[in-house]
Order: C-alpha cells, then structure tokens, then sequence
C-alpha cells in the first residue's frame, strides 16, 4: 500500500471549520425561518388586505344607509313620544270630572221650600269630588224637609257617582219664618256635605265591593 | 455512540451570537410585523361585525319607522290639535280674554281671570307642557245660565279642568250669584 501524504491538512481541517461555523449554520437557519416568516406574514397581509376591501364596501353601503336610518330612529323616536303624550293628554282629557252634570243633579233637587245658598265644590287630586251646600228650607216642618232634600240628594247623586256620600253637617232652626204660598212657616238653616267619586275612579277596595254585588 | 465535536470559545461565541439574532429576529417579527397586522386584523373584523350588524339593524329600524307612521298616524292629528289650542304667545296674554269672551257669549258679563300659578306637569311625557291654575270670578251669574255655560266650557276646552267650584248668593242681587271658579289649564311651551 502506498504511503500517501496529505500535504493539504490544513487547508482540509479548516475548510470543515467554515463548513460548521455556527454562525454561518445559524445565518442560514435564521434565513430559512425568516423566509417562512415572511411567507406567513404575506399571507396574513393579503388576507388583511381583501378584508379592508371587504369592509371599505360595507363601510361605503353603510355610509349611504346611515343618514336615512338616523332619520327613521329620530322620527319614531319623535312619533314614539308623541304616541305617549297623546296618550296621556287623552288619559287628562277622559279622565276630567264634569261639574255641569252635578250643578244638573243639585239643581233637580232643590225643591220650591229649598233656598240654595251656598255651593262650594272641591276635586281633589285622588279624584274625591267634596260638595258643601249651604240654605234653608222651609216648611211646616222645616227639618224633614231638609232631610228630604238630603235624601233626595242622595238618591239622585248616587245614579250618577260612586262613593257617594251626603251628611248634614249642621241642621238649626232659625227664628224668623218666611212667606211660602202665602204662608208663614218656619225655616231651618242646613249644612250639607256631599262626597263623590266619578264611576270609574272607584278605590280598589269599593271596586271589589261593587263588582261583588254585581255578580250577586 | 459519537460525542459532539467540542466547540472552540469562538465556536461557542459565534453560537451564542446566532441564538441572540435568532431571539431578535422572532422578538421584531412579532412586535413590528406581525402583531400589528393582526391587531389592525381584528379591529378590522370587529368593526365589520358592527357595521353588518347595524346594516341588519337598519333594515328593522326603517320597517319599524315606517310602520310607526302608519299606526300613529291618529295619534299625531289628536296631538296637533291639542298643540292647537294653545295660541302662540304668553298664556296670561291669550287666555283670560279668551275666557272672558265665552263667558260673555254665555250671557255672562264682568268676568275676571287671573293666573294662580304654573308648574311642570307630573307626567314625564308631558314635558313639553304646562299647567296652569286660573282664578276665575264671574260676579253677576244666573245659576242657570252658568250650569249651561260650564258644560259649554268642559265641552269647548278639553285641556282645562275645574277644580274648585264656588257659587254664593248674593243678598243684594237675588238674581244673580257670584261664582268663583279654580281652573287647570294644561298648555304648550312654545
């Protein structure tokens, strides 16, 4: 066998060493990975790039379609309010008590023997009508007919209203008679008062009461 | 088994360096490149999200919109001619010769009103609105003629209401009774 001398060795030995250099290793895997990267990162832009294409159109459509729907939600929103006023200027309008239809009742009852003085009327917020009627009436027996009057009162009122309640509140004879028919007779002066609610606006408690003697 | 070929310092060095690089290039591409195109990604998705689903919304509210005009079509003429009753300019201007007049067509003279006062109604939709409480003195009234002329009045003036009602009889006039009247009057700001 032929003795063979490498003369070269070195040169050998240390193009090996360029050949594994780390960092020349470690450039070209830091190259490779970046290439992926970069191929990643094109990807992901390309797909970023048709999505803000996709929403410029939306953004476009939604431009056309924005002025008309805040018009259509400020419109519903004035007609919705509207709505609501209205309704409620019709629950004031409906709900009013009369008083024309009382002064109608009060006066139907007042006899020919009856003097109407005083009429003083009060609605309170909870819709309680208060009536205080003040006179005289005269007769030969003054104070019957001032209870007839009442009871009269009564009667009639209570066709129309709920919750009607009429009193005395005073009842005095007076000392000077007057003329009735051409004929004196004694007067008695009252005091009366009147409670009333409008039908409808009964307290829950006489609502069940009437609702239960209705089906009664 | 083969043992790895021992590095030299600058070997060791140079590995170091390339784990370093490594380490920047992942940190840039993370922070510069692909953290920010992912960032403006989602926000481009999220606001896509949001304008589909407006775009859908808007369809609804239109319909809705339009549907509202249909049915409040009678809502909105009761309005305006509530709105109608009230005559531009002060209240205190307008309605006591108003009053004054339909009492006076009513046979019923020498009236006087004054404003009580005025307030917010209690109603929060009704903000747009104002009470406000009348004093009316009818001196010389025929009881008769003023239980019609109040039915005209709750007929003729559906925003106002009476609230306290008075009537005296007048030991000088026996024709005549003095009525004192409270009204609430409910009336458009403008």
């Amino acid at each position: 066998m032929a003795l063979q001398i490498n003369l070269l060795h070195e040169e050998f030995t240390q193009e090996r060493q360029r050949k594994r250099d780390p960092l020349k290793l470690g450039m070209m895997a830091l190259g490779a990975v970046g290439g992926v990267m970069l191929l990643f990162y094109g990807g992901k832009a390309y797909q970023t790039l048709s999505l803000k294409n996709r929403l410029s159109g939306v953004e476009q459509e939604w431009a056309k379609v924005e002025p008309q729907v805040t018009k259509a939600q400020k419109r519903a929103q004035e007609l919705q309010g509207i709505i609501t006023a209205s309704n409620v200027l019709d629950q004031l309008v409906e709900n009013r008590f009369f008083w024309a239809p009382v002064l109608q009742t009060v006066a139907g009852c007042v006899a020919p023997n009856i003097q109407l003085t005083n009429f003083d009327g009060t609605l309170s917020e909870d819709k309680l009508v208060r009536i205080a009627l003040e006179g005289t009436a005269a007769g030969t027996e003054p104070r019957a007919a001032a209870e007839e009057f009442r009871q009269l009162l009564s009667e009639k009122v209570g066709e129309g209203y709920s919750q009607v309640d009429v009193q005395f509140k005073s009842l005095e004879d007076l000392d000077a008679p007057v003329m009735l028919a051409e004929t004196s007779v004694p007067v008695a002066r009252y005091s009366i008062l009147i409670s009333l609610r409008p039908r409808g606006e009964e307290t829950p408690a006489t609502k069940a009461q009437n609702e239960a003697s209705e089906k009664k | 088994m083969s043992a790895l070929p021992k590095l030299s310092k600058e070997q060791i060095q140079k590995v170091i360096l390339s784990g370093m690089g490594f380490c920047l290039l992942i940190y840039i591409y993370f922070t510069f490149f692909l953290g920010p195109l992912n960032r403006s990604r989602t926000a481009m998705e999220r606001r896509m999200a949001d304008l589909q689903n407006k775009l859908r919304n808007s369809k609804t509210e239109l319909r809705r919109a339009s549907s509202l005009e249909v049915t409040a079509g009678d809502a909105t003429s009761r309005y305006a001619a509530m709105e109608g009753l009230t005559p531009e300019g002060a209240p205190i201007a307008w309605f006591p010769p108003r009053i004054k007049t339909f009492f006076g067509e009513q046979k019923i003279d020498k009236a006087v009103v004054r404003l009580d006062r005025n307030a917010d109604l209690k109603e929060p939709e009704l903000s747009d609105w104002t009470r406000y409480s009348w004093l009316i003195t009818l001196p010389e009234a025929d009881f008769a003629a003023f239980g019609k002329a109040i039915a005209a009045l709750e007929n003729a003036e559906p925003l106002l209401w009476i609230e306290r009602l008075t009537i005296h009889a007048q030991p000088d006039q026996l024709q005549f009774q003095q009525v004192d009247l409270v009204a609430a009057n409910i009336v458009k700001k403008k």
